[in-house]
């Protein structure tokens, strides 16, 4: 594996080249012989669905993962990239989808943590003035001197990539970093990155979304099952030939709406607030109604209350004012039990540990909540069989690929675990009525484009079938496609609640990024 | 990476089949046996001898009957125990447990020595109703508080264990002093009508069938019932049981009753099976013996009959092994840790692999 150091790449004016990368996981072939490479001065987007492998390659480059196969050539030299450390020697920054900044420390502190340089003497001053600089240069506002916590996900994004610019990186990978951003942050995001390709330097671009691509990128490369499907300029490549690569087949990008007209309120909560994990005040004041065959869609960007707000009305966090009612029955602070009972399905954000328990089976997880009603069990006694063969019936009608229904959850790949808690929270207590309130977090996060379309025509169907559905989202595109109405969350607070006939992104985007709807229309 | 190349890694098994676990149990028995024989000639004793004295406790049927007898309270409290841990709940409070049954048992011998208010047909079931209930209710105060105040259940079951040690001894140093001991910190001896009554012909208390039946009983209570299923979930995540509409201060006070009352019929048998009376420290270390019991078992119930059995005769062991042999008994206490290091490993071994080498 390891290359000699006199080997060099024939096509030495590339900053990266990969070539026959593998990296084999006890379970998987998560990488297979994928060739890379990267040219100064472009941005080049690698598109896949989740589980195509992008991440683990890049991880790769970055030393995090060592290949099973292949040589990684850096500015035309063979390399060997044992860690992060390694990378960063090599002029490689990579900014994660998730995060890694250290809350308590300012900023200047989180970009040169880990320097070799400065051994004890901090010279803060030094460090803040060329943070600054970076900052202005390539349209990255964040004061040097804040702490973490008080910053925005948007801004602390821009403190990875300061960090990774003081460290004179000029091979830049980023991890899906429009997921945490609002749509202008975006924008700002792009300008920034299009002033460093000017520069020169090499940016990879890891997306799942297409408009990224064409917005962004000079150059794409398509991966599907650890494999690289195609190399492409991206002037001149079309959307639906790079989801047909991307997928391996053709993708219908739009979904009937059938006209359904709304019934009575099901889904009411009235000035309900809440306090996060940390203590800290999630929820202010928040008023929202959900009536019978209607969608409404929270927007909003992760961490403005949205998960407190689904797990209050679920009765998995207390109410420290305010009311939740279900078809007119409050069940504020009531137990989940007497709400799963009032007809209220949930479909939390957290899949495994939450929605399904991993070591138990398919068709366990699939009674994990009617378990105690008849005919699942009578006098406390599980009735085996008959659990299994509701399961086979679930496993059929919502089309979970499942070696048998025996098979222990955690053997699911996420777009079959997402079905396994649907089929169980759209079908309910065994009853034949679908549920009053459907109540879905992220419930296409993650998810490849074939289990997403499921999962959305799912939340569909119950809404044509009277269901008030309650769905959040970070996909804004995804929410204007099924919602009927969009509500904005900001800091705790609704900023706006918008009919289907007035979307529109632009106001949406300003509303995720703080301002009220009279605010976001003068803008 | 050529140093990688010859190290040993290891590899997280995703499924493991049922016959490589047991193989993997047995093995470790094995190399606890083989490590012991280093240890038996060490001290000058000839391993094959002391096998053979080992072997004695499951083949002569005088010791055999010494093993039931001494399975019997291991048999009760790992049964408890099986259902407690598959809660991830860690009760190390068997021995308490164990005390209290005991306690309970002899409070009841002495109320009817003294007073005679229990009719002698009716002795043995109050006793077994206060062992079970003394037990529970005293594996009931780590349950809530674990529940309500998050106190951490290590902590809190064993400094409990103490607590019941000594009012134990204060019993029998005191208020239950037997007059006719000669100030030997002694119950009174247990009429006949108290005594579990030995299997006919083996030898051995009865006490060790009722735990069979108790076995079978929480087998099917962990497979079969509402409970079971809410034990698996919520050992699992206790979020998943949360969002599922559990109650975890239900689950986790039913399974500690449980396991705290098979315990206290662990201190029953004790007493009223084997020693006949109660005694200073009587509980001599099953509690915590029964962990490294429930754990060989796999904590399946059925396992744990075999697994108590096992380990019924390795206690009866170091005894013939004191006597026949002259091996102190500290050398018998490292031949039980032996095995629980040892079953330890091969738990180890059954959530991982080892790989030589293979490179990345």
């Amino acid at each position: 594996m390891e290359a000699s150091p006199r080997a060099i790449s024939p096509s030495g004016d590339l900053l990266v080249e990969l070539r026959g990368i593998s990296k084999q996981f006890p379970e998987v072939l998560a990488v297979d012989g994928v060739d890379f490479q990267l040219r100064r001065g472009e941005i080049h987007a690698l598109l896949g669905e989740n589980g195509a492998g992008k991440t683990t390659l890049m991880n790769v480059l970055y030393g995090i993962v060592r290949p099973s196969a292949g040589t990684v050539f850096v500015k035309g030299k063979a390399v060997s990239i044992h860690s992060p450390r390694d990378a960063i020697h090599l002029g490689i920054g990579m900014v994660h989808q998730h995060l890694k900044v250290v809350e308590p420390h300012t900023v200047v502190e989180n970009v040169i943590l880990g320097l070799k340089e400065p051994r004890f003497l901090l010279d803060v001053k030094e460090a803040s003035k060329k943070v600054r600089e970076l900052a202005d240069r390539y349209g990255l506002p964040v004061d040097p001197s804040s702490r973490i916590w008080q910053l925005s996900i948007g801004e602390r994004q821009r403190v990875e990539i300061l960090k990774v610019l003081y460290r004179d990186a000029e091979i830049l990978i980023m991890d899906e970093p429009t997921s945490v951003l609002t749509p202008q942050e975006t924008r700002e995001l792009f300008a920034s990155l299009l002033k460093m390709k000017e520069e020169g330097k090499g940016i990879v671009f890891i997306t799942h979304k297409m408009r990224e691509v064409f917005e962004l990128s000079d150059r794409v490369t398509v991966m599907r099952k650890g494999k690289v499907v195609s190399t492409l300029d991206t002037k001149g490549a079309e959307e639906h030939q790079l989801a047909r690569l991307m997928v391996g087949r053709d993708v219908l990008f739009d979904i009937q709406r059938a006209e359904v007209t709304p019934g009575r309120e099901l889904l009411a909560v009235k000035e309900v607030s809440s306090l996060n994990d940390k203590g800290l005040q999630a929820l202010k004041d928040v008023s929202i109604s959900v009536c019978g065959g209607e969608i409404l869609g929270i927007a909003g960007v992760a961490g403005n209350g949205q998960k407190e707000l689904t797990e209050v009305v679920a009765g998995l966090r207390h109410a420290t004012s305010g009311h939740v009612l279900v078809d007119g029955v409050d069940v504020t602070n009531r137990s989940p039990k007497f709400i799963f009972e009032q007809k209220l399905a949930f479909v939390p954000e957290e899949r495994m540990g939450l929605g399904a328990v991993p070591s138990l089976s398919v068709a366990d997880n699939l009674a994990l909540k009617s378990y105690r009603y008849a005919p699942y069990s009578h006098r406390s006694v599980i009735d085996e069989s008959f659990v299994e063969g509701k399961a086979q019936g679930l496993v059929k009608e919502f089309d979970i690929t499942t070696p048998a229904v025996t098979t222990p959850a955690r053997f699911l790949s996420g777009g079959n675990l997402q079905k396994v808690v649907l089929a169980r929270e759209l079908s309910g207590m065994a009853a034949s009525e679908p549920p009053k309130v459907v109540v879905a977090s992220y419930p296409t996060r993650g998810l490849d484009v074939g289990a997403t379309e499921f999962v959305q025509r799912n939340l569909l169907k119950y809404r044509e079938r009277g269901s008030a559905v309650l769905i959040v989202s970070e996909e804004l595109d995804e929410l204007l496609m099924i919602s009927d109405r969009i509500v904005v969350f900001f800091g705790g607070r609704v900023m706006g609640d918008i009919p289907r006939a007035k979307f529109d992104v632009e106001g949406i985007g300003l509303m995720m990024a703080g301002r009220t709807a009279a605010e976001a229309r003068t803008e | 990476m050529k140093v990688a190349s010859r190290n040993l890694r290891l590899i997280r098994r995703t499924e493991i089949s049922r016959e490589t676990s047991i193989m993997i149990s047995v093995l470790g028995v094995f190399m606890a046996f083989a490590v012991a024989g280093v240890l038996f000639l060490l001290v000058g004793v000839n391993p094959i001898a002391a096998y053979g004295a080992i072997l004695d406790s499951f083949t002569n049927p005088i010791l055999l009957g010494n093993t039931i007898q001494r399975a019997s309270p291991l048999l009760f409290a790992a049964l408890g125990l099986t259902v407690v841990f598959r809660l991830n709940f860690w009760n190390v409070g068997a021995e308490g447990q164990i005390v209290m049954g005991g306690i309970a048992a002899t409070g009841i011998v002495t109320l009817h020595l003294v007073s005679g208010a229990i009719p002698d047909l009716l002795v043995l079931p109050t006793m077994f109703l206060a062992s079970f209930f003394l037990g529970a209710l005293y594996a009931l105060v780590p349950a809530l508080l674990k529940a309500k105040l998050q106190v951490n259940e290590i902590l809190s079951t064993l400094m409990l264990n103490y607590i019941a040690i000594l009012l134990g001894n204060y019993l029998v140093f005191g208020p239950w002093l037997d007059p006719a001991a000669h100030g030997f910190p002694n119950s009174r001896i247990f009429p006949p009508e108290a005594v579990i009554p030995a299997i006919p012909v083996i030898g051995g208390s009865t006490g060790f069938l009722v735990g069979i039946v108790a076995a079978v009983g929480i087998y099917f209570l962990m497979k079969r019932t509402t409970f079971g299923f809410e034990l698996k979930v919520t050992g699992d995540s206790t979020k998943a049981a949360k969002y599922a509409g559990m109650s975890y201060t239900r689950i986790v006070s039913l399974a500690m009753a449980i396991s705290g009352g098979l315990a206290g019929l662990g201190g029953l048998v004790l007493v009223s099976g084997i020693i006949g009376r109660m005694k200073e420290d009587f509980s001599a270390g099953y509690g915590y013996t029964s962990i490294i019991v429930a754990w060989l078992a796999g904590l399946n119930p059925l396992a744990t009959v075999v697994a108590a059995f096992l380990f019924g005769g390795l206690l009866v062991s170091g005894t013939t092994l004191q006597v026949r042999l002259g091996l102190s008994s500290s050398t018998t206490n490292i031949f039980e840790a032996l095995i629980l290091i040892f079953v330890l490993a091969s738990e180890f071994l059954k959530k991982y692999r080892v790989v030589m080498g293979g490179g990345l």
